[in-house]
């Protein structure tokens, strides 16, 4: 592999370089074509001869009633993602500072409000094409609702909540009513706010239910991604998996999102029989807790330089939670609503936990980087906990790392990699594979 | 009622605001005129709880927890808030960029503030706080009751009534669990419905005082009675609250309106009772803005600086009051019209109507009604300005902030925002800042709606 060729300053972790080249994918030239598609798409949607409604859409947004409904789904935390990996989201957040939005609050959300409010951005110089409507689900945080808020009143435009109530440890029969009577009156909304006629019941489940199975189908290849990085070395790290989350993201319920997804398996699947690793000289295996470092992947690169591979994260594992079963044709929509209020930032911390074990197992980690976020509170907060429960019942190192997913200022690069070198000495004095409680 | 009652009647209602967890377990703190509920006079030294028969105490989050269903399920509702002091115990539970209200609330019930309590039960209301639920959850001593109370979001919208309704009844059917509760019954229901409605009616003589009359009761004063309220046995808060606003409502009904002279209570710490009258120069007119305020300090700060809090958006005081059809914070009256007859799951649904109806928090959407709310208010109240007391690391409130406070400047109140943390502001620059505010207002005078800027 190719390193850089500086030196490791510290010299507390052995003779490494600074930093590992990254031993790329050859899907992410496939990647590059599929982003540039989308946006390029929403752009053309809102041109002059564009004709296709666009809704600005949360993550956690039940996309495929807008997908059944032929509108076309754009995503502002994937664009605070690429305009954070472009290391020129500051300048956008200050721009929402200086508006009077606090820099506490989500840097997603204020880099997408000072572009929304300079009419400035990152694709082109411009901003997100403008929305015909807006829908944010409750699911991933309070933050979106309050945000889309914004949005809607900055836009004058239709904004629909689907409320998803916390999923601390189950639902209810009347929680899964409550959303799948929300879903019902989402599409009554969307039709009005793209000025149609509400759908047919036939027509819209038969449209619905081949989104969903592409939904399916995307999410059972990223599963199989997933545990394709079982292998040693693992044939994928955290900077392939963060840039091929793209598809699973704004692509889903597409069959572009599923042929990529095969390409990918394939590669991985290759990479794997060869007994090529995206890390050289893999020696530690991590799993990383919570949305990445858009702007500082050499972190990332430190620690692959040092012989540590991310072999999960559970930020991109919880894209693969979304399965749709062939029964739940029968009432889609329920499915749906329990599906969705059942994402991983709206379980309780139980729930949380017995997946991070499971994926600590499967995955068969020697540790676990928890990424605070200060941005984002549903992911973060809980961390603590989370991260006492890996070292006192699994036995393994921790670490919880200051950041933020976008906004550079509140990530102290050097001590940061202090701590990464104090964390690397823990993995190598004790924390060998025969060592944890993985049983 | 004489002017030493009503006095007394508001000391006893100050003392208990300021410390509600030791006021629901501490005899002394306790002590007063207590009236247990619906029992006759009970002991003046004895604490709420066993004034009350014993009643076990349930503390609670939010202010769309219902407090008629804790009182019917044979407990004492007691509003939670944060520890005061330095951080303890959360540090090692919730990092510092959670909203500060929730770590503080976290930080007491782990410091053991909340022993005593028969149980606790939180609400949907924002994302730190579903941490701290979910941290308490992790660490609460094992067996103590703890509800979580999963309600909507959208106060508007497909479904939210009878999702609401469904909470309701989940809570109503979980507090048995609470050691000395009681199944809740419609006769219950019905009779804590009729008594928060008439607290609430109560209370909102007072807020209309402290906006008519502010040289009669600070709105500093009217928060702390809010608190206390929270606090002590319901029934006794009623008789407590109507005898202070008795005592003040003569010389007010002869009042000649906002400047008007008249006797008043002054002072904020002490509460000391000024008597006689003297005539007083209009001071700015502010409304404040915010959430659950442990203390009456950046009131206080306010009227010190030379205003007068003629109004407020806050979580225990105007949002609290403001139920939507009854007028300027006249209660909400759910199930009133009942008969002791009607069914438990009506009693809930009414009630569920009621909770949904009311001026929302910032957590719930959609967020027009507040503004409305805040609009309307600084208009009636004649406010010349509005302080925003943004919590700090509170994201709904800072959302939106901005959005308001252009609404607010535009129909001619200057606005200004200050950070508070675990109730609290750091006072020198708060206290300059403020000052400068008033100044500005001063000099910018009335707004055209009638907002009267001070002469």
């Amino acid at each position: 592999m190719r390193r850089t060729s500086k030196g490791d300053p510290s010299g507390a972790t052995g003779p490494y370089p600074l930093l590992a080249a990254d031993r790329r994918l050859a899907s992410d030239r496939d990647l590059k074509g599929l982003i540039l598609k989308h946006y390029l798409g929403a752009y053309k949607a809102k041109g002059l001869l564009g004709r296709k409604p666009v809704a600005w859409v949360t993550s956690g947004a039940p996309v495929e009633i807008l997908l059944a409904l032929d509108i076309l789904p754009v995503y502002p935390e994937n664009y605070g993602a690429l305009i954070g990996s472009r290391k020129a989201a500051v300048a956008y957040c200050e721009e929402a500072e200086r508006a009077g939005y606090s820099q506490d609050l989500c840097s997603y959300a204020r880099t997408n409000i000072g572009s929304m409010l300079t009419g400035r951005g990152e694709l082109g110089g411009r901003p997100l094409p403008r929305p015909d409507l807006l829908v944010a689900a409750k699911n991933i945080c309070g933050v979106v609702v309050k945000w889309w808020e914004v949005t809607a009143r900055h836009f004058g435009c239709p904004l629909f909540i689907v409320d998803t109530p916390f999923a601390a440890d189950g639902l209810t029969s009347a929680q899964v009513a409550y959303v799948r009577g929300q879903l019902e009156e989402l599409i009554v909304f969307a039709s009005r706010a793209i000025h149609r006629p509400p759908p047919s019941r036939e027509a819209f489940e038969g449209r619905l239910l081949g989104v969903l199975e592409l939904t399916r189908q995307a999410t059972a290849l990223w599963q199989d991604i997933q545990v394709l990085r079982q292998a040693s070395p693992t044939p994928a790290s955290a900077l392939d998996m963060f840039t091929n989350l793209f598809p699973i993201v704004t692509l889903r319920g597409s069959a572009l999102c599923v042929e990529y997804y095969r390409k990918v398996r394939a590669e991985l699947a290759e990479r794997v029989g060869q007994g090529l690793g995206a890390v050289d000289g893999e020696r530690f295996r991590l799993i990383w807790d919570n949305i990445a470092i858009w702007y500082d992947f050499d972190l990332v690169r430190y620690l692959h330089a040092r012989g540590a591979a991310f072999v999960g994260e559970t930020y991109t594992d919880a894209w693969g939670v979304y399965q749709y079963r062939p029964e739940d044709a029968a009432d889609p929509l329920e499915a749906m609503a329990r599906l969705y209020s059942q994402v991983l930032l709206n379980v309780g911390l139980e729930v949380r936990k017995e997946r991070l074990f499971r994926m600590v197992r499967a995955q068969r980690a020697h540790g676990v980087v928890f990424h605070s976020c200060r941005s984002c509170k549903t992911y973060s907060l809980g961390q603590y906990e989370l991260s006492r429960a890996v070292r006192d019942e699994l036995g393994l190192p921790t670490l919880v790392i200051e950041a933020d997913m976008t906004d550079s200022r509140a990530l102290s690069a050097g001590p940061t990699k202090t701590r990464l070198d104090a964390f690397l000495e823990l993995l190598a004095a004790g924390s060998t594979p025969a060592s944890p409680n993985l049983a | 009622m004489t002017e030493s009652d009503h006095r007394a009647a508001l000391a006893r209602l100050v003392a208990a605001s300021g410390d509600p967890l030791a006021a629901s377990r501490d005899p002394l703190a306790a002590g007063g005129a207590g009236v247990s509920a619906g029992t006759g006079p009970a002991s003046a030294s004895s604490p709420p709880a066993a004034r009350s028969g014993r009643r076990p105490v349930v503390g609670y989050v939010c202010s769309y927890v219902p407090e008629e269903i804790i009182l019917a399920a044979g407990c004492h509702p007691l509003r939670l808030g944060a520890r005061a002091g330095p951080t303890g115990p959360v540090d090692s539970c919730l990092q510092s960029f959670a909203c500060s209200f929730a770590r503080g609330l976290l930080d007491g019930l782990l410091s053991g503030q909340g022993r005593g309590l028969g149980g606790v039960v939180f609400a949907h209301t924002c994302d730190s706080l579903r941490a701290a639920l979910e941290s308490w959850k992790a660490r609460k001593p094992a067996g103590s009751f703890t509800h979580f109370l999963n309600l909507p979001a959208c106060v508007e919208g497909p479904g939210a009534a009878e999702y609401t309704a469904s909470e309701f009844g989940r809570l109503a059917e979980a507090l048995p669990a609470v050691e000395g509760a009681r199944p809740v019954t419609a006769q219950a229901l019905t009779e804590a419905v009729e008594s928060m409605t008439v607290l609430r009616r109560e209370l909102s003589r007072l807020d209309v005082l402290r906006s008519d009359r502010p040289d009669l009761l600070k709105g500093s004063q009217l928060l702390a009675i809010a608190r206390g309220a929270a606090t002590l046995d319901r029934e006794e808060a009623t008789d407590l609250v109507r005898g202070v606003a008795d005592g003040l409502m003569g010389p007010a009904t002869a009042a000649t309106g906002p400047a008007g002279p008249g006797a008043g209570i002054s002072g904020g710490a002490d509460l000391a009772c000024a008597s006689g009258s003297a005539a007083r120069p209009r001071r700015p007119r502010i409304l404040v803005s915010g959430g659950f305020l442990e203390t009456e300090e950046p009131l206080r700060l306010v009227e010190e600086a030379g205003a007068d809090v003629v109004g407020d958006d806050l979580c225990l005081a105007g949002r609290a009051l403001a139920f939507s059809g009854a007028g300027r914070g006249a209660g909400h009256g759910a199930g009133r019209e009942r008969s002791p007859a009607a069914d438990v799951p009506a009693l809930l649904s009414a009630l569920s109507q009621a909770y949904l109806s009311r001026v929302p928090c910032p957590t719930k959407h959609p967020p027009s009604r507040r503004l409305e709310f805040l609009l309307a208010e600084v208009k009636s109240r004649q406010v010349d300005g509005v302080i925003f007391l943004l919590q700090k690391f509170c994201d709904p409130h800072a959302f939106d902030y901005p959005a308001f406070r252009e609404a607010l400047e535009a129909s001619g109140r200057p606005c200004l925002s200050l950070e508070i943390e675990r109730g609290g502001l750091p006072a020198g620059q708060a206290g300059t800042r403020v000052e400068a505010f008033l100044e500005r207002l001063r000099f910018v005078g009335p707004s055209a709606d009638g907002g009267g800027g001070p002469p």
